[in-house]
């Protein structure tokens, strides 16, 4: 391994800024794994290929349609919600009374047949996609900062507010946070339990394909994309899993960190970090960084 | 009626390589091994509730060492090197499960599938080792003074391990205690009741788990002839998974027909790979809203009650 | 109970057993062959184009035009997801249950190296294989496919550091054989020039991120970097160093990786990017072969767009047609072989004149190429790598 001059602050300014995009994306979809965690207590093994389809979707009408990206956003954040709304009625809602793992299982054989039916519909190849950000990199001082980074950065913190701004002020909202509090007690109280099921799956897909939308430039459009959702999960983790400031907090911390990790350790170790540090936070403190401790003593 | 089946079975096993071509003789090789695995997954998930996406990491260190042995150490008699690719992955297990004790369902399945990575992860890393992303050839084995150079010697010896560890398996779940577990799989609360150790249990599950899984690492290098990290994916773990859900969760008889059902289904779609994860998740959903309970269940139901059996 | 379905079983799989034929893989009316080769994963789409659009293409027009002394070919193909392990496995199915006459075109260094050792056993030819390492070499069954690791160098830095006089190196490769087998050459052939590498970064196969290793090979500022890679991560490396205003090397791809493809995938990261190219311009090129080449596949692909790789699929198909027709109607693994290695000023319109020899090799040249307006443009005629 060839050692050149030392990381200048330069550089690491850009890493910095870099790992803050892609811990936005894993903050988004931490975001959509505790949407519909917290709503029906389940683990949608699926989320990472709901995006990808969604994402596809949206493709789909800028190479058909000759559609603006805009539009392109527009059907995938659509698509999700059809997508999610079909999932969560037809298989979902069925097996949701079981205990342990059936919905688990359920939603993994699912991210295959989504994974297998992109692959039979756009191959399994792999495709440049269009980006809303220019491509040049904007010199901040003697830094240089890619403006795709702070774009998403930016535009994750818009939707992120606006979900907080959903949650807080809207009915909808409230009864979501009534049925993650007690489930019984909400429906006692009049909430349609299975509505909120419903709109919590719609949400989380929809914060899913837009999360999908900004990092498909990044990491190029495939049937493979949906793996990046393994990060979302173990963000959720870092954060606390369950917790709303915890998922936006761990996927940004989770982001920064694998953008460090290699600089200073062989580069190989980007791709292991998040594994690494799923593995010795749910071995050292389950509960996260802000989480309330699920994990009992046996 | 039972010894009839078994000795019906006995027949078939014994006399499958001659009766049908090379290549079979290797796929019923690959049944057996994953039918190991299933055993020991099922002790894991089907008996004490702890339900594991990391078997492919247990399976890939058993098979590895073993690998890695016959290589270093090519006096060492192939059932040693067998009870120690079992022994390794034994002692990871046990450092993998007593820290997941703290853990529950979802977090639990997290965290295997994490070790899963991280095992691959390491293999690969250790590329002095183990040649890393180029793969590591495993030299043939010989028991005592035969090689084993055949598909058919190989059947035999893997046959023979797996129809051992059954043996050992229904021992272990016949037992009080493993008919306590599988009863009180539902719920934790009763069982610690009812006086049982669920720690204890649950630990040792792994670890017993682990070794079998070991095991059949070790013979997978032998079968297989050729390792690498990049094939002991998480998609593999999901295979496995797979099976004991297929199969049915907490039978001895369903991991055998889990493993057969799947290994036989992958084979036979080869030639189909865009469908294959297609059908896959088709089945797994399939098997959760319909038959949750597996063939097993579905056995159990078609026949006539004959009194408790696993 | 049990036993019923079992006995079952058995009695299918005894009468679905294949007829043992004279030579695997022939029988009466038709030739099969088959390999191993990537349908997910990294090389997903080259894997497709070498034998969907590729061998399957030329294989399509011999049988229309009557098959070879009037057998049909077929192509069995099975998915690795470029493992090496897989391909191990499928290639034993291959050999053992479908009884394919000859592997052809398999993909990637390490599944390819994995099998070269069981394949040797059954002898069983494996032909063209799509990988550039040189441990291919020298085995009786086994005929080259692409330009080797060690000739693609030599050409590389004869014209780099030779013609134009570079002398700061670094390379970004993949961690296993493919990778490997490029550097262990780079360093002998810089050497002979009195340079070394100043700089290599590793990047592990199926790995897309390449950000830490731009960033640390930026910092050795080298004149020149080597990609070996394949087209995914590449493009990654493109973006990236474009991300970091990294504008003053010069990016070289190796053989498999030159293609339009991966320039596609980095859409405007990809200006100034130069590489050695082994074969002509499938789209523009006015050699007759890939004029003909052109032709069949919009006669029986329309809508896919030719590239280097179904070219190099193609490219094999024609040569085991060749061979199997010199052979004759009496074909076996043996006669193929010797078939092969008479093979003499062979005209395909596509490559030089082809001549196999001793060390059956099949493509020996390489030309250099720049991108321009989105495509690589030749500088140089073929360049010669002994």
């Amino acid at each position: 391994m060839g050692e050149g001059a030392p990381l200048t602050t330069a550089a690491l300014a850009h890493v910095v800024v870099s790992g803050l995009a892609t811990g936005s994306i894993y903050a988004l979809m931490a975001l959509s794994l505790v949407i519909i965690y917290n709503a029906t207590r389940t683990l949608n093994f699926a989320q990472g290929e709901m995006l990808m389809i969604s994402t596809f979707v949206g493709w789909t009408t800028l190479q058909v349609l000759k559609a603006p990206l805009v539009v392109a956003l527009l059907i995938a954040v659509v698509a999700a919600a059809v997508l999610a709304w079909g999932l969560e009625r037809l298989l979902i809602r069925r097996a949701i009374s079981a205990t342990h793992f059936d919905v688990l299982i359920i939603t993994l054989g699912l991210s295959l047949i989504l994974r297998a039916a992109a692959g039979l519909l756009w191959t399994h190849d792999e495709f440049p996609f269009p980006s809303f950000f220019a491509s040049q990199p904007l010199a901040v001082g003697a830094a240089r900062v890619a403006p795709a980074s702070l774009g998403i950065i930016g535009a994750s913190l818009a939707l992120m507010l606006a979900l907080a701004a959903l949650f807080r002020w809207t009915r909808l909202g409230r009864a979501m946070r009534a049925v993650a509090q007690n489930q019984r007690a909400a429906r006692l109280m009049g909430i349609s339990v299975e509505r909120v099921y419903s709109a919590s799956w719609i949400l989380a897909a929809v914060v899913g394909a837009v999360a999908g939308v900004l990092i498909a430039p990044v990491i190029f459009l495939s049937s493979q994309m949906g793996l990046v959702a393994i990060n979302g999960f173990t963000a959720a983790v870092l954060g606390g899993f369950g917790s709303m400031p915890g998922a936006v907090v761990g996927g940004m911390v989770l982001g920064v960190l694998e953008n460090l990790a290699p600089l200073y350790l062989p580069s190989s170790i980007k791709h292991s970090v998040p594994f690494l540090l799923l593995i010795t936070i749910l071995i050292v403190k389950p509960g996260g960084l802000f989480g309330r401790v699920t994990a009992r003593k046996v | 009626m039972r010894a009839a089946a078994l000795a019906g079975g006995a027949v078939v096993v014994l006399g499958w390589p001659w009766a049908v071509p090379r290549y079979f003789v290797f796929l019923a090789s690959l049944i057996a091994i994953n039918a190991i695995v299933a055993i020991g997954l099922n002790l894991l998930t089907g008996y004490t509730n702890q339900l594991s996406f990391g078997h492919a990491g247990f399976l890939a260190i058993g098979a590895y060492a073993a690998a890695l042995l016959t290589i270093q150490a090519p006096l060492v008699p192939l059932p040693l090197t067998l009870l120690a690719a079992g022994l390794v992955t034994a002692a990871v297990g046990l450092a993998l499960g007593v820290p997941c004790l703290r853990l529950e369902g979802l977090y639990l399945a997290m965290a295997t599938l994490a070790f899963g990575f991280v095992v691959v992860e390491a293999i690969l890393n250790l590329d002095w080792l183990t040649r890393g992303n180029d793969g590591l050839r495993v030299p043939a084995a010989r028991l005592g003074p035969w090689p084993l150079a055949t598909d058919t010697s190989r059947y035999y010896l893997v046959v023979t391990v797996a129809a051992l560890l059954i043996v050992a398996a229904r021992n272990i779940t016949s037992s009080r205690t493993g008919r306590a577990l599988l009863a009180l799989r539902e719920s934790e609360i009763a069982a610690q009741a009812s006086g049982v150790n669920l720690a204890a249990y649950k630990t040792l599950a792994f670890v017993v788990s682990a070794f079998y899984t070991g095991v059949a690492g070790g013979l997978f290098a032998l079968v297989v002839g050729f390792l690498s990290p990049d094939s002991f994916d998480v998609f593999l773990s999901v295979d496995f998974v797979a099976m004991i859900i297929v199969g049915g969760l907490g039978s001895i008889l369903g991991s055998v027909m889990g493993a057969a059902v799947i290994t036989t289904l992958n084979d036979s779609l080869a030639g189909f790979q865009s469908y294959r994860p297609l059908i896959f998740g088709a089945i797994l959903v399939a098997s959760m809203l319909f038959m949750p309970g597996g063939i097993a269940s579905a056995l159990h139901r078609a026949q006539p009650r004959q009194g408790d059996r696993a | 109970m049990i036993v019923r379905p079992s006995l079952l079983l058995l009695l299918a799989v005894v009468l679905a057993a294949p007829r043992v034929a004279a030579e695997p893989g022939v029988t009466d009316t038709e030739i099969v062959v088959g390999g191993s080769n990537s349908f997910s994963g990294p090389l997903a789409y080259t894997g497709e184009q070498i034998t969907k659009f590729g061998i399957d293409l030329y294989f399509k027009v011999v049988n229309d035009a009557g098959g070879i002394h009037g057998r049909k070919v077929r192509a069995v193909y099975y998915d690795d997801g470029y493992r090496p392990q897989d391909a191990v496995a499928n290639t034993k199915k291959l050999v053992e249950q479908d009884n394919v006459f000859a592997i052809i075109i398999p993909q990637g260094s390490p599944p390819v190296v994995a099998t070269l050792e069981y394949l040797e056993q059954q002898k069983v030819p494996m032909l063209f294989p799509y990988q550039s390492s040189p441990v291919t070499r020298g085995r009786r069954y086994v005929f080259q496919g692409m330009t080797l690791s060690d000739r693609s160098s030599r050409m590389m830095i004869d014209y780099l550091a030779g013609t134009r006089k570079f002398k700061k190196f670094a390379a970004l490769y993949q961690d296993d054989e493919y990778g490997k087998s490029f550097l262990a050459a780079f360093e002998k052939d810089l050497g002979r020039y009195g340079l070394k590498l100043t700089a290599t970064e590793s990047v592990k196969r199926g790995v897309a991120d390449v950000s830490a290793q731009i960033a640390k090979l930026h910092a050795a500022r080298p004149e020149v970097t080597f990609l070996v890679l394949v087209p995914g991560p590449a493009a990654h490396a493109l973006r990236e160093r474009q991300k970091i205003g990294w504008t003053d090397t010069l990016m070289v791809s190796t053989g498999p990786l030159t293609d339009e493809k991966y320039l596609a995938l980095a859409t405007d990261a990809a200006n100034g990017v130069e590489g050695l190219s082994l074969w002509p311009d499938p789209m523009t090129s006015d050699l007759k072969g890939v004029q003909l080449y052109r032709a069949y596949m919009l006669k029986y692909f329309p809508k896919n767009e030719p590239n280097r790789y179904s070219l190099a699929g193609y490219f094999a198909g024609m040569l085991f047609t060749e061979a199997a027709m010199r052979a004759g109607r009496n074909l076996t693994r043996d006669s193929l072989v010797t078939a092969l290695e008479s093979i003499k000023g062979f005209e395909t319109g596509i490559l030089p004149p082809l001549t196999i020899g001793p060390d059956h090799e099949t493509q020996k040249q390489g030309f250099w190429v720049r991108v321009e307006k989105g495509r690589f443009t030749p500088l140089t005629d073929w360049l010669k790598s002994e």
